[in-house]
């Protein structure tokens, strides 16, 4: 099953998908320790319940999730031939197409409603951006979960800090995440997104709320790879062989 | 040939709410969902509280979470007021429900024009199109109560994305209630018929007073009355002009994207004769009720009249 140990690997898989094709490589390395251990706990769970939903609300770092997923196995995403920038429906492993921002977090609140009608216990997971929040539906959602106390909605955001067009601060400034999703009714766990272990502890507090819960998860956009790191030129990338080796002799260990 | 009488009136969300409680009675995995509108799902709510939900106002939300619900299997029906579900929520639509062809039909109140004096922010005379060029929609635009009954049976009983328009006020009896209706429309008139009109909606009731007028005067009319409007009854529709010399279309709806346009693409290059496409363009209109609203915009019985009494020659 995929863990930050997979998300090592998974993060050269991510490298190799960016060469000879344009891959969001700053957002897909940030949010991958995010993925991994939200992954894990979905196939750590009773192999005899239903799957938890995951919804990849910024879909753009699909290739994150492609990368863990073929971590987990799947041979269709041993390459990048082939696959859509964003999740679309009919590949397996992805739950939900996604990709115009700002949707999921309603989506994954409808699923929610749904397993309450049903009487089924399991989370919906929802992972978002810092940047997507500047979307107003996903306030819609923020508020219509909170409202109808959605407590087994477990939302992360990968808070990279920077969106397509600069740092998220100058963009639109969001802050402060905590107190707004506060507001918003939500239960608020800090976590750095890329530690395995405050991840999990993370997940695991937000699991239990009596709320609908948000893992604000510190992320460092394209980590991993050091000349990538903190640097929006590398939002949206193609390597060419020799910068694909860099890239890759750059991953830590 | 059905019977047609210009009372008594009746209201759509009325009838609509009761058949949506039906449905509630028959499925009970069905959910409705509302934005602050809630007429529609007032009867629903009141027999089973627990699948009605209501967003608040805030329509992007509505469709995400309707496509969600519908993502677990569970077919959804979600009400509202017509632009904004359209128009706001039009993305979602798009992508969340329709894309993947999800069970969600969608009840839209008050497309076209026939929020009146509201003002063009709640009119939505692109509605039909809008939602037709989606992918895998069924879009329906009943007349009355009886057709609406139907249209939203077969929206919500059938598999995949559905819009239904609903006229927000009452609507004149144009359809008797026994009537069976299908995806190729009702015939009134006998074929081969000179002058051949093709109504949907809030337009059949105009299309068939001016085809009685006519009538009078000696032309033989028929009215092919769509309930269903996509998709297209090509074949209805090249059956029903077939003899005609000429046809008319007539529509609370944008010209270039309503039945119009589908009749014009039906019979080209199949069928020769004259043409009048009535509806709604992109002008400025006056502020007025549906009813002078459809005079502005020549798409009431007179104008229909005219289309159908025209010289030859002269279109």
């Amino acid at each position: 099953m995929p863990s930050l140990r997979s998300a090592a690997a998974a993060r050269r898989r991510i490298l190799g998908y960016a060469r000879g094709r344009t891959v969001h490589l700053g957002s897909s390395l940030s949010v991958v320790d995010v993925l991994a251990e939200v992954l894990r706990r979905v196939h750590a769970a009773d192999p005899g319940a239903p799957r938890s939903p995951v919804v990849l609300s910024k879909g753009h770092a699909v290739w994150a999730l492609y990368a863990l997923l073929a971590e987990h196995g799947h041979p269709r995403y041993t390459d990048a031939h082939g696959l859509p920038g964003h999740p679309a429906d009919g590949f397996p492993g992805i739950d939900v197409a996604t990709g115009s921002l700002g949707h999921g977090l309603s989506i994954a609140a409808g699923m929610a409603e749904a397993f309450r009608l049903d009487a089924q216990e399991r989370p919906v997971y929802v992972v978002l951006g810092d940047g997507e929040l500047d979307e107003g539906s996903v306030w819609e959602a923020a508020m219509f979960a909170a409202h109808r106390g959605l407590r087994h909605l477990v939302a992360v955001v990968d808070v990279n800090g920077l969106q397509q067009e600069g740092p998220t601060r100058e963009v639109l400034d969001t802050s402060p995440l905590d107190r707004k999703w506060e507001a918003f009714g939500w239960r608020v766990v800090p976590a750095d997104g890329h530690d395995a272990d405050d991840l999990a502890s993370a997940l695991d507090l937000a699991e239990q709320a009596d709320a609908p819960a948000v893992v604000l998860a510190r992320t460092v956009k394209g980590k991993g790879v050091p000349f990538m790191e903190h640097d929006l030129a590398w939002h949206t990338a193609t390597l060419d062989e020799a910068r694909y080796a860099d890239a890759v002799r750059g991953l830590e260990p | 040939m059905t019977a047609v009488t210009a009372a008594p009136v009746r209201s759509m969300r009325t009838a609509v709410a009761g058949t949506l409680a039906e449905l509630g009675d028959e499925r009970p995995d069905l959910v409705v969902l509302c934005a602050d509108a809630r007429a529609l799902a007032l009867r629903f709510a009141a027999r089973h509280p627990e699948r009605s939900i209501d967003v608040g106002i805030a329509e992007a939300n509505l469709m995400g979470v309707a496509a969600g619900i519908a993502r677990t299997g569970r077919p959804v029906v979600v009400c509202g007021m017509a632009p904004f579900l359209v128009r706001r929520a039009a993305e979602q639509l798009r992508v969340d429900v329709a894309g993947p062809g999800l069970d969600v039909t969608v009840l839209g109140v008050g497309g076209g024009v026939a929020y009146g004096t509201l003002g063009a922010s709640h009119h939505a005379p692109e509605d039909l199109g809008a939602v037709a060029a989606m992918p895998g929609t069924r879009v329906y635009s009943p007349a009355d109560v009886h057709d609406a009954r139907w249209a939203v049976r077969d929206a919500v009983g059938g598999a995949g994305p559905a819009y239904v328009r609903l006229g927000p006020r009452e609507n004149h009896l144009v359809h008797a209630g026994d009537e069976r209706f299908g995806p190729d429309g009702l015939l009134d008139g006998t074929l081969p018929a000179d002058v051949l009109v093709v109504a949907a909606g809030a337009t059949v009731a105009p299309a068939l007073a001016a085809a009685r007028a006519a009538r009078e005067r000696g032309v033989a009319v028929a009215v092919l009355r769509l309930v269903q409007v996509w998709p297209f009854p090509a074949a209805a529709v090249r059956a029903a002009a077939h003899g005609a010399t000429r046809v008319v279309t007539v529509e609370e709806h944008d010209t270039g994207s309503g039945i119009g346009a589908q009749t014009a693409l039906t019979l080209c290059g199949s069928w020769s004769g004259e043409t009048a496409f009535l509806g709604i363009g992109h002008g400025p209109a006056p502020v007025a009720e549906q009813e002078g609203l459809f005079r502005h915009h020549r798409i009431d019985e007179a104008a229909v009249l005219d289309a159908v009494m025209l010289e030859r020659g002269s279109m």
